[in-house]
């Protein structure tokens, strides 16, 4: 009997261990050696010998005046984005939920944008929304509102809408399908009794289907800030974080800072400070949650 | 188990043999320098470099060996800061002369002029502007190697239908820029001027030749100099027209740069060599000049781009050396002439190659211009400049203010 549990442990290891050496050499040793750099002097300047700075890193971002905008950028763009998407992903998953004849075709429809690539629609939308492109076009040559054509990317707000807007365009799917598969869980008769006690459709939505879709609302609303504050792709093709960094977000800042101005440390300490917010928001969101419960 | 210990015993005093053995010649066998470059592994250039330059090299220098390695451009300078950290550096380099600054720092190149007793009889073969881009800190890290640098493209024909002569000053620019702008006859608008970026690269010219400056001659100030009347003027100037819609490019939704001057949309920018290809390829049809960029109180100043060949802290250094003078000489500099590379070696540039090639109006360009900081920070700078540049034409700031508060950050950057 001890010999059979030994090798189990024993089989058990050999078992994990691949996975655990991948875990370890890929994930956890990236992130403690990250952790390292983050408190070191570490830039091009000095490849050769990092000296330990303790927080002089942390402090030095936290005191950037464009660490702060790009900060306030990227709030922004997941304050839209996120309760865009959700609001227009549940809107569609409720309009679908009762389709009955094609409902295969409008859900792929709607899950389109979802599988498109980010560069290509990012290039896509940037062409719609160059000084010369496309909608500038509709509305000088087609409407004729305006002779003199839009600057629609050359202003921090600008550039950063239109990068919300691919955002919002892009995300409206992933949130059909998740609410949808939720939708479907809610029971029948449920409703039926709020018929009877004479709700309307307003209230049903209220009082029945919010309530039982909560943990899938949580869930969204976590991994959509998670996502929010990760937007990368759309910015870096749309403005590049022109001008000026007035629309970089985080992770664009984050970029240019370690690969174009080889500032690892600084890139760094900002990596882990972006960490520690979503970590705390995450919390947030789970004891707001709770509490709406209670 | 004891044949296996004889079997053992017998493969290592093989091995030791052979080891001796090519102890023995190396002691005899030819120094070979490692040379690691950018020019593209199916260039002109690198034909060049591999069948003609080496080969010769190699046989006026009986004893040294040339070994060449082609890379990315970018992943040349990544490759260069990873080996250092190992230990495992080339002999010799062609580096982009804004790698210099950040090398130096690093510690991993040689001070040639401290090193190599006969470095005045090599440097004083090239030109002092572009030799200018390999001196930090009153030391000379590298030899020039191939220059370039930006003059003025024009559309002939724009400028013929506005009536306007090609700018030769700075007035007369400010002039032409703005009454090209406005819209074609197609009813879109057009500009005259295109400038992509709002980086050192494409704001310099205009602050050295309106008799502005950057930082003190010896690179360690800024106060003074950055927000001098004169680079006031010319950030003003610029932001102006920026302003008035006669200069664009810069901006997220512009037209790209070529796509802009090959359909008449810009009529005028500052461009390197490689602009003539770029056009007969894609837009073969558009009728265009070139000219010295517009001279003002400080004269026609452009900006210095360019190649530096560099000496790492290797072991190779006497062969390393030889290598060096052997490739900014003027057989190889002329060879490579051939093939596109403009020249810094003054013999070469007299030469009826150089003289009948494509490039031949940018040679004078670069005997007045100048290079960006040659200083670790340069690209903190850079981007700092970007920044002001930008705030001053979105009308944030007055130029003046901008530029004070440049002084302050550049002369923070400057002691580090």
């Amino acid at each position: 009997m001890e010999m059979r549990s030994r090798l189990n442990r024993f089989q058990l290891g050999a078992l994990l261990a691949p996975g655990l050496i991948l875990f370890g050499a890929f994930t956890v040793y990236p992130i403690a050696r990250l952790l390292v750099v983050s408190f070191c002097d570490w830039n091009f300047g000095s490849m050769l010998r990092q000296q330990w700075i303790g927080l002089d890193n942390y402090r030095e971002v936290l005191r950037d005046p464009t660490f702060r905008m790009v900060f306030v950028n990227s709030v922004v763009y997941t304050l839209v984005t996120v309760p865009g998407q959700m609001a227009l992903g549940l809107i569609v998953a409720m309009l679908l939920s009762g389709v009955r004849r094609f409902s295969v075709t409008f859900r792929v429809i709607n899950y389109l944008p979802v599988i498109t690539s980010w560069v290509i629609a990012s290039l896509v939308f940037r062409y719609i929304f160059n000084t010369e492109g496309l909608l500038n076009y509709f509305l000088t040559k087609v409407l004729g509102v305006t002779s003199q054509n839009v600057r629609w990317l050359d202003s921090r707000w600008g550039g950063l809408t239109v990068a919300m807007i691919l955002g919002i365009w892009k995300g409206v799917g992933w949130n059909m399908v998740v609410f949808l598969a939720a939708l479907q869980q809610v029971p029948q008769d449920l409703y039926e009794a709020a018929q009877i006690d004479g709700c309307g459709a307003w209230k049903k939505f209220w009082s029945v289907t919010m309530p039982s879709i909560r943990g899938t609302v949580l869930f969204a609303l976590i991994m959509l800030t998670i996502g929010g504050f990760n937007v990368f792709t759309s910015i870096k093709m749309i403005t590049g974080g022109k001008p000026a960094h007035q629309t970089d977000t985080l992770l664009t800042w984050m970029y240019y800072n370690a690969f174009s101005a080889g500032k690892f440390g600084y890139a760094a300490a900002l990596s882990f400070i972006m960490a520690l917010s979503l970590g705390l928001m995450a919390i947030l969101q789970f004891k707001a949650m709770k509490n709406a419960d209670g | 188990m004891r044949t296996l210990k004889n079997a053992l015993a017998i493969l290592l005093a093989a091995v030791l043999c052979l080891a001796g053995t090519a102890l023995a010649e190396s002691a005899q066998a030819p120094v070979t320098i490692n040379f690691w470059h950018h020019y593209s592994a199916q260039s002109a250039e690198n034909e060049t470099l591999t069948n003609v330059l080496i080969p010769k090299f190699e046989s006026e220098n009986p004893g040294i060996k040339v070994n060449a390695v082609s890379h990315e451009w970018a992943e040349l300078h990544d490759k260069i800061l990873v080996s250092a950290s190992s230990g495992s550096l080339p002999d010799v380099a062609r580096c982009d002369i804004a790698w210099l600054p950040e090398f130096q720092k690093m510690g991993v190149l040689v001070s040639l002029d401290e090193a190599m007793p006969d470095f005045k009889d090599a440097s004083g073969q090239l030109l002092d502007s572009a030799m200018s881009t390999a001196s930090i800190g009153g030391h000379y890290y590298a030899l020039a190697l191939n220059t370039n640098s930006k003059i003025l493209y024009y559309n002939t024909e724009m400028l013929k239908a506005a009536g306007v002569e090609v700018p030769g000053t700075l007035d007369e620019w400010v002039d032409a820029v703005t009454k090209l702008s406005g819209t074609n006859a197609n009813g879109q608008q057009v500009w005259g001027w295109d400038e992509p970026a709002l980086s050192g690269w494409n704001v310099c010219p205009f602050i050295w030749s309106f008799g502005g400056s950057l930082t003190s001659d010896d690179q360690t100030v800024a106060t003074g100099y950055i927000n001098s009347d004169a680079t006031v003027k010319a950030v003003e100037t610029f932001a102006k027209l920026a302003q008035g819609g006669k200069l664009t490019g810069f901006n997220s939704g512009d037209i790209p740069m070529t796509d802009g001057f090959g359909t008449g949309r810009y009529a005028m920018m500052l461009e390197g060599p490689w602009k003539v290809a770029e056009l007969a390829g894609a837009y073969p049809d558009v009728a265009y000049g070139t000219a010295p960029i517009p001279a003002g109180d400080g004269g026609s100043v452009s900006v210095l781009g360019g190649e530096d060949i560099a000496m790492f802290n290797t072991l190779n250094q006497d062969a390393a050396w030889k290598f060096m003078q052997f490739m900014t000489g003027e057989y190889a500099e002329t060879e490579m002439a051939k093939c596109g590379q403009i020249p810094v070696n003054k013999a070469a540039l007299t030469s009826d190659t150089v003289k009948s090639a494509s490039f031949a109006p940018y040679l004078e360009a670069i005997k007045t211009a100048k290079a960006r900081p040659t200083v670790a920070a340069w690209s903190e700078m850079d981007n700092a400049l970007t920044t002001e540049m930008t705030q001053v034409i979105s009308g944030e700031k007055t130029a003046k203010q901008a530029m004070d508060e440049l002084a302050a950050t550049f002369d923070e950057l400057l002691k580090k």
